[in-house]
C-alpha cells in the first residue's frame, strides 16, 4: 500500500517538474529579478571567498617564504632559552639530506651579541646562514633594500684577518646609521668562553619583512660565524621546505621517525635536549588561527549575504503561491494531492535556485578569473603593501578560488532558499478548495 | 441503484453570533445518465450543494452516496483520489492552468491519474475534437475565448473519464450564444459518453437545455422536474 503510494508520486515528478519549469516564465521579468539577486549574492560569496583564500595563501606564503619555511627542527633547549650549546651535528643534517631527496633544506645558527658603528652601539641578534642553501629554502635573501647581497669575504686587514661582510635589518641600519661599505664591529661571547670580537663590513640592508629582524638583525655567513663564536660541530637550526605541501604532516612524520633513529645511532649530548620538529603552523600558531577564523568568517559572510538573497526568493514565491490560489483550488478539486502541489511548488523554488546557481558559478568565475590574473591593485595608494594583523602584504590583492567553494556556496545557497520557499509552499497544504473557488 | 444519493444534507455556516443555514435537509437521487440542472435565486444553496456533492466542503448533517460509496466518510487523501477518478469539474471561469496549452490541459488530468502517455495524448485530441477545438489544441488559454476556455475545461472534465461531471455556473461569463453553444456540446457529450451531468445555472436558456431541472430556495428543494425534450444531435 505504502509502496504503491511512492511508486505513485514517483511517476506524477514528470508533469509536475513540467508544469513547475513552465511557471517559472510565467512571469519572467520577476524571475530575472529574482534570479539576478540570487545570482549576485552568489557571485559576492565567490569572490568573498576568492580574495580571502588569495590573502591566506598570500600570508601562507609569507609566514613560510621569508624566513620559517614549511618545517623547523631544533634542539628542546635551544627553543626553551636560546641554549647556544644546544646544536644538532652536521652528521645529521647530511643524513636528513640523504633520506629525503624531496626536500630542500638550510642549516642556521644564532647568537646574541653587541654591534658598535663609530658612533653608536647596540645589541644585535646574530643570525648565519648558508647563502647557497638559505635561497634555495627561503626568500630572505631576496629581500634587499640597499646593497648588494654578499656574505663572503670582503677584504684582509692588515693583520692579516679575512674581514667577512654583513647583510642587516633596516631599521637596526638607520639606528646604527650606517650604509653599505660602512664597518661595523660585533662583540660577542664565544663558545669557548672567550670574547669574540671581529671588524665587519655592512655590504647589504633588508626590507622589513620581520620586525624583529628589522629592528635587531645581523646576517653572516656560517663560516664568518665559526670564526666569531668557535662554534664548529653543529647548527641551531635547520629550515626545511618541502616540495608538495599537501604531504607537509607525513613529511614531518617521517623526519621525526628518521632522528628517532638517529639519536639512538649517533646519541646527542643530554643537556640540549631531544631534537624537535615542528611545521609552519606550530611554529606561527596566531597566524595558523587567523587562518582557521578566516574559513568560518566566509562561512558567515557568506550565509548572510545568501540569506539576504534569499529574502528576494521569499517573496517572489510569497506572490506566485498568493496570485495564483484560485489556479491551486481548481488543480486540488480536480483531484490533484495536496503533497503534490508542495512538490510542484517547491520545484519551482528549486529550479529559480538552480538557475541563480549556475548563472552566479559562471559570473563568479569570470570575474574571480580577472581578479586572480589581475588583481585589485593599490599599489598606487600603498607601494610598500599593507599590513594587517600583523602581517606585511602585497599591495596587489589577488584571487584564489578553491573549486569546492564553489561547490559549497551553490548547495548553501540552494539549502538556504529551499528554506525559505517552505514558508509559501506551507501555505498550499492550507488551502481549502471550497472556499478558494467561491 | 442510484449513481447519487442524498440523505438529509444540511449545511450550516457560523458567522459570529448569527447561524445561516445554507442547505436544511436535501434528499435527492441522480439516475445514471441525467442530464440536470440546478437553479434557484441567488444565496439558495447551488454552490454549497455542488461542493459537498463534489466532496470539496462536508455538510454538517446527512450523507452524500456516489456509486454505493459514502464520500462523507472519507479522508483527505481518498476524497483526492475520488475526485481524480469519478468526478469531473467545471467551474465558472478560469479553469485552466494558464502556462499550459490546451491539449496539456485536458492530458493533466490524465496524467495525475498515472494513464499512459500514449493514450493521454490520443484521448485529449479526441475530446479536443468533439468540442471543436482541434484546430487549436495548442494554443495557451489567454489566446482563447472565454467560450474556448469552457470547452476545454468540458472535454477536460471528459477525457478523464468521470462518472459524473458538476459544473457550477459554467455559463457565467459568456454571452447567451456562446452559453447555449456549450450547453449543446455537453448535452450531446452527456448522451454519446452516457455521462451524468449536474450544473447550476441562472439562466432561463441554458435551464431549457436540461433534462430535469431542480430548484432550490433558501437552502431547501422547492420542485424537481423532468422534461422529457428530444435531445437533437
Ligand atoms: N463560507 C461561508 N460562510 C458563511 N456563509 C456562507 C459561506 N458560504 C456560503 N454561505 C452562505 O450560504 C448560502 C448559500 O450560498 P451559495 O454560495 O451556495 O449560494 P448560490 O446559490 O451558489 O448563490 P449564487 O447564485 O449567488 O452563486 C448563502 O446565504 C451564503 O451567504
Ligand atoms: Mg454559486
Amino acid at each position: 500500500m505504502k509502496k504503491s503510494a511512492q511508486a505513485s508520486v514517483l511517476s506524477r515528478l514528470p508533469i509536475l517538474i513540467f508544469v513547475a519549469w513552465r511557471n517559472i516564465w510565467r512571469n519572467p521579468i520577476r524571475s530575472v529579478l529574482t534570479i539576478s539577486a540570487l545570482a549576485s549574492g552568489l557571485v559576492m560569496v565567490i569572490l568573498y571567498a576568492s580574495l580571502l583564500e588569495g590573502m591566506t595563501r598570500q600570508m601562507v606564503r609569507f609566514a613560510t617564504e621569508i624566513s620559517t619555511s614549511h618545517i623547523q627542527l631544533h634542539r628542546q633547549a635551544f627553543i626553551d632559552d636560546q641554549d647556544l650549546y644546544a646544536t644538532l651535528p652536521w652528521s645529521y643534517m647530511q643524513k636528513l639530506e640523504q633520506e629525503f631527496p624531496d626536500i630542500t633544506i638550510a642549516p642556521r645558527l644564532y647568537a646574541s651579541g653587541l654591534a658598535s658603528s663609530t658612533n653608536t652601539s647596540t645589541g644585535v641578534l646574530i643570525k648565519a646562514v648558508d647563502p647557497k642553501r638559505e635561497i634555495e629554502v627561503t626568500k630572505m635573501l631576496e629581500h634587499v633594500r640597499h646593497g648588494k647581497l654578499d656574505l663572503g669575504i670582503a677584504d684582509i686587514t692588515e693583520n692579516g684577518f679575512a674581514r667577512y661582510n654583513l647583510v642587516i635589518g633596516a631599521q637596526l641600519a638607520k639606528n646604527m646609521n650606517v650604509e653599505p661599505g660602512d664597518e661595523l664591529v660585533l662583540v660577542t661571547q664565544a663558545a669557548d668562553g672567550s670574547i669574540g670580537n671581529a671588524l665587519y663590513r655592512v655590504a647589504a640592508i633588508l626590507k622589513p619583512l620581520e620586525p624583529n629582524f628589522d629592528r635587531m638583525g645581523v646576517l653572516m655567513s656560517i663560516e664568518a660565524y665559526q670564526q666569531l663564536m668557535y662554534l664548529e660541530n653543529g647548527f641551531h637550526e635547520l629550515a626545511i621546505k618541502v616540495n608538495d605541501l599537501s604531504q607537509l604532516e607525513n613529511i614531518q612524520a617521517d623526519i621525526i621517525e628518521k632522528l628517532n633513529k638517529l639519536t639512538a645511532v649517533e646519541p646527542l649530548d643530554k643537556l640540549g635536549g631531544v631534537p624537535v620538529v615542528r611545521n609552519w603552523r606550530q611554529l606561527n600558531p596566531a597566524v595558523a588561527d587567523l587562518l582557521e577564523l578566516s574559513k568560518a568568517f566566509v562561512f558567515i559572510i557568506g550565509f548572510i549575504i545568501i540569506s539576504l538573497a534569499s529574502l528576494g526568493m521569499l517573496n517572489t514565491m510569497l506572490m506566485a503561491v498568493h496570485e495564483r490560489t484560485h489556479e491551486f483550488g481548481i488543480l486540488l478539486a480536480i483531484g490533484m494531492k495536496r503533497r503534490w502541489l508542495l512538490l510542484m511548488v517547491l520545484f519551482e523554488s528549486f529550479f529559480l535556485s538552480l538557475v541563480s546557481a549556475a548563472v552566479g558559478s559562471v559570473v563568479g568565475l569570470i570575474i574571480n578569473n580577472y581578479f586572480e590574473e589581475h588583481g585589485i591593485d593599490f599599489s598606487q595608494s600603498m607601494p610598500d603593501g599593507y599590513d594587517w594583523a600583523g602581517m606585511i602584504f602585497e599591495p596587489v590583492m589577488k584571487g584564489y578560488l578553491i573549486p569546492m567553494d564553489v561547490v559549497y556556496a551553490c548547495l548553501m545557497m540552494m539549502v538556504v532558499t529551499m528554506l525559505a520557499s517552505l514558508i509559501p509552499s506551507w501555505q498550499t497544504i492550507r488551502l481549502k478548495p471550497a472556499e478558494v473557488m467561491r | 441503484m442510484a449513481l447519487l444519493t442524498l440523505q438529509g444534507i444540511s449545511k450550516r455556516y457560523q458567522q459570529g453570533e448569527l447561524e445561516v443555514n445554507a442547505l436544511s435537509d436535501i434528499n435527492l437521487t441522480v439516475e445514471e445518465g441525467e442530464f440536470a440542472a440546478l437553479v434557484g435565486p441567488s444565496g439558495s444553496g447551488k454552490t454549497t450543494l455542488l461542493n459537498i456533492i463534489g466532496g470539496l466542503d462536508s455538510p454538517t448533517q446527512g450523507t452524500t452516496r456516489l456509486n454505493g460509496t459514502d464520500i462523507t466518510t472519507l479522508k483527505e487523501a481518498q476524497l483526492s483520489d475520488f475526485r481524480l477518478f469519478q468526478l469531473g469539474f467545471v467551474f465558472q471561469s478560469y479553469n485552466l492552468v494558464p502556462v499550459l496549452s490546451a491539449l496539456e490541459n485536458v492530458e493533466l488530468v490524465m496524467v495525475l491519474q498515472g494513464k499512459h502517455k500514449n493514450e493521454c495524448r490520443q484521448r485529449a485530441e479526441h475530446y479536443l475534437e468533439l468540442v471543436g477545438l482541434k484546430d487549436i489544441m495548442h494554443r495557451r488559454p489567454s489566446a482563447l475565448s472565454g467560450g474556448q476556455q469552457q470547452r476545454v475545461a468540458v472535454a477536460r472534465a471528459l477525457a478523464a473519464g468521470p462518472r459524473l461531471v458538476l459544473a457550477d455556473e459554467p455559463t457565467a461569463n459568456l454571452d447567451s450564444e456562446n452559453a447555449t453553444a456549450l450547453l449543446d456540446i455537453m448535452h450531446t457529450l452527456s448522451h454519446e459518453e452516457k455521462t451524468t451531468f449536474i450544473f447550476s445555472t441562472h439562466d432561463p436558456r441554458v435551464m431549457d437545455r436540461a433534462e430535469r431541472i431542480i430548484t432550490l430556495q433558501d437552502g431547501k428543494i422547492v420542485s424537481d422536474e423532468r422534461h422529457h425534450h428530444e435531445h437533437k444531435t
